[in-house]
């Protein structure tokens, strides 16, 4: 261990955040190492460790050979501190080796609010934070994540966004490399080359030209550099690699557990939802590999809990085959099976009741609108009914705590549909009132409101957002609607929304702003006792920004979207026609009711989006 | 607990490993068990977990050899495997060195020997070994140390009657080794409670920086506690 670092370990809290050597972390030989990456997440170790996109990765990179990839988190204040203090550049866990000798630095982007943190790791790492800046000798910046699909606030900042899912990708970037530099190739030519593999965008070779009025009057590829990129799927997750023999902390992470991912996409089409669209196309995995995974995963780990990861757990056709099969395993070993995201519309009774064997006394739903209108506008199929009677299963089985999930400020929201929320939660308190079997006890109903912004590529991506001013005025009113005791409500801050919406739809120009943040001392700004909105505010003044430009209006069809030239594989025209029915309030059925030809399909190789099963257990039939 | 569990574990705990803390030991040991498919006995109840108790919480950033962990074995399996067995499933720094069957309770503990390394950046000073003399020849030495149990957020000690042994020798020429001995329980000295109030005591002789290592533990006779 570096000598500097042991003597600052001890006076940050939580050393072990920053110590590695936890059991299965990879340590290879350098010696058979030609390739280092760093794979950074912009938060901290428990938050990056619960990532499973991350242990993917590290998987599949570590499983090349000479190829030696290392984790990197961001350091909590305390310790950047002690770092910068003692002149100690940002490590990998592994090695203990500083990240700026590394060939490459990747960042997971789940987060707009994390930003800052890329820059600040940068900086820490004593890499260029500019693009343009960085040498031969410097590593090549890259990012994935959600929000690299629109990745624009970082163009200035990242060499290489990854679009997509990055099992493929990733090691085809990987081999460009290594052959590029046996070649004698330097950066800009590994760079332009890498522009050519799909799902590869490359931000310098792209030129983006305004008009007067600050929208974008075009996007130019440079010459030979594909106009559109479009992001990359595995075709067959049963296939695919699957984290079973993955790092297990040493200290408590958020989540502490095995997750099993059933199925990759979304079959319900939720307006308001970018992991909806973008995950696109739904492919599941077979059962008998999820079982086999999910039992080596707790032998492999010690855990005593796994939950279920998905979009929709509900959705998946086998669900009840896959919890039989987990459930012979973990219920004679006290594992605990947790099957989160399962809808109220076709909330499985008998395997609520064979899950909870203790302790179920609450139970969360997401209606996210108070009235039918408005949730048949965003597309949220669920029904008062249907909640209600989900509700009622639960109070009658002796659960007493509800958790009701909203969001204000969705498009074409009214008064109205503000005090549906209230109503909401009153049915479900007089629900209870007549259904309870333990009513001694008292109810907690907690009602939560976000405040919405528009992502790239839904429906709403051209949408404006409502003022700060506004949502305040719609929680007060919410707030006076609401006068049970037994309901308690719970508002998110507008301050964050706000700029997690300036930063979601933002363009290339957004960079400058943010860089400016960085230098006035923003970082962790996804934490509340970090975030300063007025430093976010006074940082756009300085870079001649004006976020309500990107926050509060509404773009047109023409718009030439800061994201125009990459495709996660749905239509533009399919979500303009989506946003239509939005207005209209006309629901769009689910995939499996009706294809809608969103555009999909297209990225499986066989054009068979939903199929029962995958590819390869597929043609075993 | 009234109840003496069975089985117990000496390991070591090192370089990165020190920086594990006391409950995240336990739950690491918790699953390494199961990772090791060495069956132990769960605790009833509501929300069962396997039972694995740690004989003295060792602060965060101490290295020690001689960790005691007791737990049961629920099926039969020589207990000279258990050692390599977990050894395959643990993480860096965490070593175990054998595993038998407990002798004395827990509560029979008494003293430990420490190695305190401190470590001068500019030089050993000189009036070193003779300071800390002097700090121990006093009738009595009433510190405060940090509790969390006291409402003033601190209690009074007496360091004087808790320290048994002690000789200091230089390794090189900025590196000097404190071995001692120490009570462990009812009540405990913490050697960085003692060092605290060293450096009150002389803080001339302040180390630049210090290293804890536990080195064995002791029964109220004098023996080895197993």
């Amino acid at each position: 261990m570096d000598p500097k670092l042991e003597r600052i370990l001890l006076n940050v809290q939580k050393p072990a955040r920053y110590t590695g050597g936890e059991y299965n972390a990879i340590i290879k030989d350098k010696k058979d190492v030609d390739t280092r990456f760093a794979f950074c997440f912009p938060d901290t170790y428990e938050i990056g460790m619960s990532n499973l996109g991350m242990r993917i990765l590290y998987g599949v990179m570590n499983g090349m050979d000479g190829v030696w990839c290392e984790r990197c988190f961001a350091p909590w204040g305390d310790m950047e501190e002690e770092m910068r203090k003692a002149e100690l550049p940002l490590w990998a866990l592994e090695s203990g080796d500083p990240i700026g000798t590394f060939d490459f630095i990747g960042f997971s982007l789940g987060y707009e609010m994390a930003y800052t943190n890329v820059l600040n790791m940068l900086d820490l790492a004593h890499v260029p934070l500019r693009a343009g800046q960085r040498g031969e000798n410097d590593p090549i910046v890259v990012a994935g994540g959600t929000c690299a699909y629109n990745g624009e606030p970082l163009a200035d900042f990242i060499d290489i966004f990854s679009l997509g899912e990055g099992e493929d990708v990733t090691v085809e970037m990987i081999e460009l490399y290594r052959t590029c530099r046996k070649q004698g190739l330097g950066r800009r030519e590994y760079l332009r080359r890498a522009a050519q593999i799909p799902g590869l965008y490359v931000p310098s070779l792209y030129k983006v030209t305004y008009n007067e009025d600050g929208t974008i009057a075009a996007i130019t590829p440079e010459e030979g550099v594909p106009a559109v990129v479009t992001k990359r799927i595995v075709q067959d997750l049963d296939k695919s690699y699957y984290p079973v023999k993955t790092i297990i902390p040493s200290t408590e992470i958020v989540h502490d557990r095995v997750m099993l991912e059933v199925f990759r996409g979304c079959i319900r089409g939720c307006r308001f939802c970018q992991a909806g669209y973008c995950y696109r196309p739904v492919r599941p995995k077979s059962p008998e590999v999820l079982i086999r995974q999910g039992i080596e995963s707790c032998r492999e780990s010690g855990y005593q809990e796994m939950t279920l990861s998905s979009l929709s757990t509900s959705d998946y056709r086998p669900l009840e085959q896959l919890c039989d099969g987990l459930l012979d395993y973990c219920e004679s070993r006290n594992i605990n099976l947790s099957v989160p995201s399962l809808r109220a519309d076709n909330f499985s009774m008998a395997l609520q009741q064979r899950l909870q064997k203790a302790r179920k006394s609450s139970i969360t739903f997401a209606p996210e609108a108070g009235t039918q209108r408005l949730r048949d506008t965003i597309n949220k199929n669920v029904t008062e009914a249907e909640l209600l009677q989900s509700c009622r299963t639960v109070f009658e089985g002796g659960g007493n705590a509800v958790k009701l999930y909203f969001m204000l400020g969705l498009p074409t929201e009214t008064d109205e549909d503000v005090a549906g929320i209230a109503d909401l939660a009153q049915k479900v308190y007089l629900c209870w009132k007549e259904h309870a079997s333990h009513k001694a006890r008292g109810v907690r109903i907690t009602v939560s409101t976000s405040f919405f912004v528009p992502k790239p590529f839904t429906p709403f991506q051209w949408e404006s957002q409502i003022t700060m001013e506004e949502y305040r005025r719609r929680v007060n009113l919410l707030r006076s609607k609401i006068t049970n005791k037994s309901i308690i409500y719970n508002w998110h801050d507008p301050d964050t929304s706000y700029i997690e919406a300036v930063l979601a739809r933002g363009d290339r120009r957004v960079g400058k702003a943010l860089e400016e943040v960085w230098r006035r001392g923003g970082r962790m700004d996804a934490w509340s006792e970090y975030f300063d909105f007025q430093r976010w505010m006074d940082s756009f003044a300085a870079a001649g920004i004006d976020p309500d430009f990107y926050a509060l209006r509404e773009r047109s069809y023409e718009e030439v979207l800061p994201w125009s030239m990459i495709s996660v594989g749905v239509r533009q025209s399919y979500l303009w026609r989506e946003r239509q029915q939005a207005y209209k309030s006309v629901i769009t059925p689910d995939c499996r009711v009706q294809c809608m030809g969103c555009g999909a399909n297209k990225l499986v190789c066989d054009g068979q989006c939903d199929a029962l099963l995958p590819i390869s257990a597929r043609n075993k039939q | 607990m009234a109840k003496m569990h069975q089985h117990r574990i000496r390991y070591e705990k090192t370089g990165r490993g020190i920086y594990i803390s006391h409950l995240d030991t336990m739950a690491m040991f918790q699953r390494a068990f199961l990772r090791a498919g060495i069956d132990i006995w769960q605790t009833e109840g509501f929300n069962r977990h396997t039972y694995v108790s740690i004989a003295l919480p060792l602060s965060l950033g101490c290295s020690s050899l001689c960790e005691v962990l007791e737990f049961d074995l629920e099926s039969e399996i020589a207990l000279d495997q258990v050692p390599e067995k977990l050894n395959a499933v643990l993480p860096e720094g965490i070593r175990v060195l054998e595993c038998y069957e407990s002798v004395s309770q827990f509560k029979l503990l008494r003293t430990l020997d420490w190695t305190i390394t401190m470590e001068y950046d500019n030089g050993i000073p000189a009036a070193l070994d003779e300071s800390f003399r002097a700090m121990l020849a006093q009738e009595s030495y009433v510190v405060r140390k940090k509790s969390n149990k006291s409402k003033k957020g601190f209690t009074e000690v007496d360091i004087i009657p808790m320290v048994f042994s002690w000789e200091m020798k230089p390794e090189g020429e900025t590196t000097v080794n404190l071995s001692c001995n120490l009570a462990a329980q009812n009540p405990s000295l913490n050697p960085q409670v003692l060092m605290d109030a060293f450096t009150q005591f002389a803080p001339a002789c302040k180390p630049d920086f210090i290293r804890y290592c536990r080195k064995e533990i002791y029964l109220e006779n004098g023996e080895k506690f197993r």
